[in-house]
């Protein structure tokens, strides 16, 4: 058991906040991107569609 | 006034595109009905068998003969303990099962025409063991509710003690109920969201007979005993191996029919799902790692002790409520509640970002069930303030739900389908509001240990789990069986004022009783000493132990009479109008919200 | 590039779901992990003992009949608690506790310092029916506690399994688990002296459910119960002493 309890607290405390800020940031701008507005928007819509049928 | 303009254009266009997917919906529906008019009984005839291929039949057959095989092993190995009389109920589950397989081994081949449509017939079975294991649930519920209030409702039976009766109610409604909702819609969702059929036909049943025993084992574990204590983890080492192998054949249907999908894109909904699909089984494989006394005995001892044990148990008891009963009925919403009011959710791109923020936040979150105890306090303080910042997601989930239905809130006063998911949007917004406030540590101070958790784990299971979906199940039950509507739409509203009043009572009840033992607890008098012994305390329960027992009953009696409705729409209700009804042409939706109104 | 990895995040099902799976995972590592070292920053404590098998039967007793739904086991560091219930539980405390049982809802009162409180007597007659001793009390009699006899005999596997996920038991008390359970509850018996000797003259020896002819799931239940807070002073010890965290008020 070569790593320390301290050693550990801090890489969680310090590590645990950069991965919330890049998850943010990825995540809103993966949902934010210009250019997946078209596929949100058909998404968003498609489940309305009343063909209730498997496509070919 | 602009608005009122802006809503008749809105209300006329609604009326054009409905009448066009009519339209194409009848003559949809004109081909099928015929053909399927034996498809549309409900279970008890061969009919379900015949649409497995006799390979699959096979297959069906050898799985149920290797699980008798099991059965019997256990009941051999067991002998005089209580792992053998569960190996008999696995030997009697699997044996029951290959004869009704048997009934209609040889029925003919399935019309290959049937690829060209979904396959729900899990999800109609499931549908009818959802709502068994809920009047089951909320049964012992009741029950247990009533012991707090009388104590000798225990008939002096072992079995029927409050500490052994509590997870067979818990287990019952959230395993039992919640469970096979999920696995029902899941199945129902997937496929139309992917728009392609499961990828096959003998999985899906495995995976629903297979949770389904996995149910039995628990709850009539509890009864004789054994139990791991770890609250909604208590089944035992066999049976969690089991649920195991369930959860893997689970898993690979998702991927297996996402893989077939013909819409590029995988519908937020199945995201959801899918979390609670993965994550669950990597709390219930890490949680119950334990180390059973032989293999001849149900009993065993957890891998983990004390403070990693309560740690880990909390993980996971955290986020069981957050992919079980949050993620999953978060992928029920975001498909039943846009398709039942006939509107798109109001922001795709929130739903995306509320998900991350869900399966990312939540699983620090744990530790807000450990506060002040021997927990080193830096993990109480991150469980704290991840709790704190759950809110964002779970408010965007909820409010996205609500302003969905902006505009249609004349469809909700109408129809109590479309109600019970607002409502249940209501509650979830409710109860993630008071579980941010109860996981501050000066908060928990009073609230934890006393009845305030309970009430707020039913605004979250009453008022969130619990409506959204009965609202999802009124609004597939008349889709998949091709009714024009539920039998009795009055019956639906009947059950929504009965569930609405239920929660309301019991969620009241409990505020306040928490409320005042955890004020009792902690009362001093004017010379420093403590007020109230523990016992003043369990006497001034006693008004909200019986008031909570009738909310209770009220609930339950909601249910049951959804079961009927549900019934009898299946055994009675009127078939979707072929040729010569001219009625035929509205879709069950459109149908359903106007004819719940009258 | 971000176009590139947005779409195939998208169509790829695996790659959803390996971002659910590490973007979940992240939260549960960080704070679990660091409790695996967690003893090196617990101070020892040379007096800590384990549960004898008889207690250990009695403490899966507690767990079959479901009694962690109503009480804790688990004082928190609050003024209230600790003038209610005594001092406020040590992480040491419940080390050997495979699985823990701190509870989430007090029904009845907390347990961790019940040993010693009441007697044998009150215990069985409490247990028998609760409300002969406290009239107002909602718990469910438990008569069938002492019409059961005691099951011994797979006592050896259950120390030997609590030894496999690190109890220290040594081969000695798992040989001796059957008999020095029916000694524990037996005192007049030849079966009663091995029992202080492996377990510790502290180790209480006696008839716990009043019938000496029968060793039944009372006295085990009961022997746990009587023991529960007294397998080490170690919580008295720190609350005596002068830098020990001040239990907070409210
Ligand atoms: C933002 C979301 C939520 C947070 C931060 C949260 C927080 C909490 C807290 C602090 C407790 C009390 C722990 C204790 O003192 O023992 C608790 C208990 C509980 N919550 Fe929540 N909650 C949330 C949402 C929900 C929802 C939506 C449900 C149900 C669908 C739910 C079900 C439960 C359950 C079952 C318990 C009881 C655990 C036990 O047995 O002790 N929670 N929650
Ligand atoms: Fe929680």
């Amino acid at each position: 058991m070569g790593i320390e309890h301290d050693t550990l607290v801090a890489i969680s405390k310090s590590w645990g906040l950069f991965y919330l800020i890049a998850l943010a940031i990825a995540a809103t701008a993966y949902a934010l991107w210009p250019s997946n507005a078209k596929r949100f928007e058909h998404a968003k819509n498609s489940i309305l569609d009343d063909d209730d049928k498997p496509l070919k | 006034m602009p608005q009122r303009a802006d809503a008749a254009a809105l209300s006329y266009r609604d009326c054009v595109s409905a009448k066009i997917k009519c339209l194409r919906y009848y003559r949809q529906q004109k081909k099928r009905v015929s053909r399927d008019r034996v498809s549309l009984l409900f279970m008890g005839d061969n009919d379900m068998i015949s649409q497995l291929t006799s390979t699959e039949r096979q297959y069906a057959l050898v799985i149920l003969v290797l699980m008798s095989l099991c059965g019997l092993v256990m009941a051999a190995g067991g002998r005089g303990d209580p792992l053998g009389v569960h190996g008999f109920v696995v030997l009697a589950f699997s044996v029951g099962l290959a004869f009704v397989l048997i009934s209609g081994f040889y029925a003919p081949q399935p019309d290959p025409e049937q690829q060209t449509q979904y396959y729900d017939d899990p999800t109609k079975v499931g549908i009818a063991l959802t709502m068994a294991w809920a009047v089951f649930g909320m049964f012992f519920g009741v029950w247990v509710a009533s012991l707090l209030a009388w104590p000798d409702l225990t008939f002096d039976q072992a079995w029927s003690s409050f500490g052994r009766m509590r997870p067979v109610h818990t287990t019952g409604v959230i395993f039992g109920f919640g469970g096979n909702a999920l696995i029902a819609t899941s199945f129902h969702v997937l496929q139309r969201t992917s728009r392609a059929r499961l990828s096959d036909q003998l999985s899906p049943w495995f995976v629903l007979f297979g949770f389904n025993l996995f149910c039995v084992l628990a709850v009539s574990g509890y009864f004789m005993g054994i139990t791991q204590s770890k609250e909604y983890a208590e089944p035992e080492w066999y049976a969690d191996i089991w649920l195991v192998i369930v959860w893997i054949v689970y898993f690979a249907i998702y991927l297996r029919t996402l893989a077939r999908r013909k819409e590029p894109h995988i519908y937020v909904a199945n995201w959801y799902y899918m979390a609670f699909i993965l994550v669950v089984a990597v709390l219930h494989i890490v949680n119950n790692l334990a180390v059973p006394i032989s293999f001849g005995s149900a009993k065993s001892y957890s891998l983990f002790s004390g403070v990693q044990d309560a740690m880990t148990q909390w993980w996971y008891g955290h986020n069981a409520v957050a992919f079980f009963l949050t993620a999953g009925f978060l992928g029920m919403m975001y498909y039943y509640l846009p398709k039942h009011a006939g509107r798109p959710i109001y922001s795709y791109r929130l739903s995306i970002i509320s998900f991350w923020g869900i399966t990312f936040f939540y699983m620090w979150a744990g530790s807000h069930h450990l506060h002040y105890t021997a927990l080193p306090q830096w993990v109480q303080t991150l469980g704290m303030s991840f709790s704190a910042m759950l809110l964002v997601p779970s408010w965007a989930s909820a409010g996205n739900a609500l302003a969905t239905l902006n505009g249609a809130w004349h469809k909700v006063r109408d129809d109590a389908t479309l109600r019970f998911m607002m409502v249940a949007a209501v509650f979830y917004g409710i109860a993630t509001f008071e579980g941010s406030f109860m996981a501050m540590r000066p908060v928990n101070a009073l609230s934890h240990y006393t009845d305030w958790t309970v009430g707020h784990v039913h605004a979250g299971t009453l008022g969130w789990n619990s409506m959204i979906v009965f609202g999802a199940f009124y609004a597939l039950v008349p889709w998949l069986w091709k009714r024009e509507s539920m039998y009795s739409p009055k019956l639906v509203e009947v059950h929504f004022w009965l569930a609405l009043a239920g929660a309301v009572v019991y969620v009241f009840a409990m505020w306040n009783s928490g409320i005042i033992q955890g004020l009792m607890w902690r009362t001093y008098t004017e010379n420093g000493v403590l007020a109230y012994s523990f016992l003043d305390s369990v006497e001034a329960m006693h008004p909200y132990y019986i008031a909570r027992a009738f909310g209770g009953l009220l609930f339950l009696t909601g249910t049951i009479i959804c079961s009927y409705n549900i019934w009898m729409t299946v055994r009675a209700g009127k078939a979707l109008a072929t040729d010569n009804d001219a009625e035929g042409d509205i879709p069950v939706f459109a149908r359903n919200a106007v004819q719940a109104g009258e | 590039m971000r176009e590139f990895f947005h779409r195939k995040l998208e169509r790829k099902t695996i790659s959803l779901v390996v971002a659910i799976v590490a973007v979940a995972s992240i939260g549960g590592f960080v704070e679990i992990a660091p409790l695996f070292t967690i003893h090196k920053t617990v101070e020892e404590v040379p007096d800590m003992r384990t549960y004898t098998p008889l207690e250990l039967a009695g403490r899966d007793i507690y767990i079959r009949e479901g009694c962690y739904a109503c009480h804790s086991q688990m004082i928190r560091t609050l003024r209230d608690e600790v003038e209610r219930y005594g001092p406020y539980s040590l992480a040491v405390e419940s080390k050997y506790d495979h699985p823990m049982l701190w509870g989430s809802k007090r029904t009845g009162p907390d347990l961790a310092r019940l040993g010693d409180k009441y007697s044998d007597a009150w215990h069985v007659a409490h247990l028998i029916n609760p409300r002969d001793v406290v009239p107002q009390s909602v718990m469910p009699k438990y008569g069938w506690l002492q019409r059961n006899e005691l099951d011994f005999s797979k006592l050896g596997l259950n120390l030997a399994a609590q030894r496999s996920v690190g109890v220290p038991y040594t081969q000695e008390m798992i040989d001796n688990a059957s008999k020095d359970a029916y000694g524990q509850a037996t005192p007049d018996t030849d079966a009663a002296s091995g029992v202080s000797e492996r377990y510790g003259e502290a180790t209480n020896v006696r008839v716990f459910d009043g019938d000496p002819a029968r060793v039944t799931e009372m006295d085990a239940l009961v022997a746990y119960l009587q023991i529960l807070g007294r397998l080490t002073d170690a919580a008295y010890k720190q609350s005596a002493s002068a830098d020990a965290p001040t239990p907070v008020g409210e």
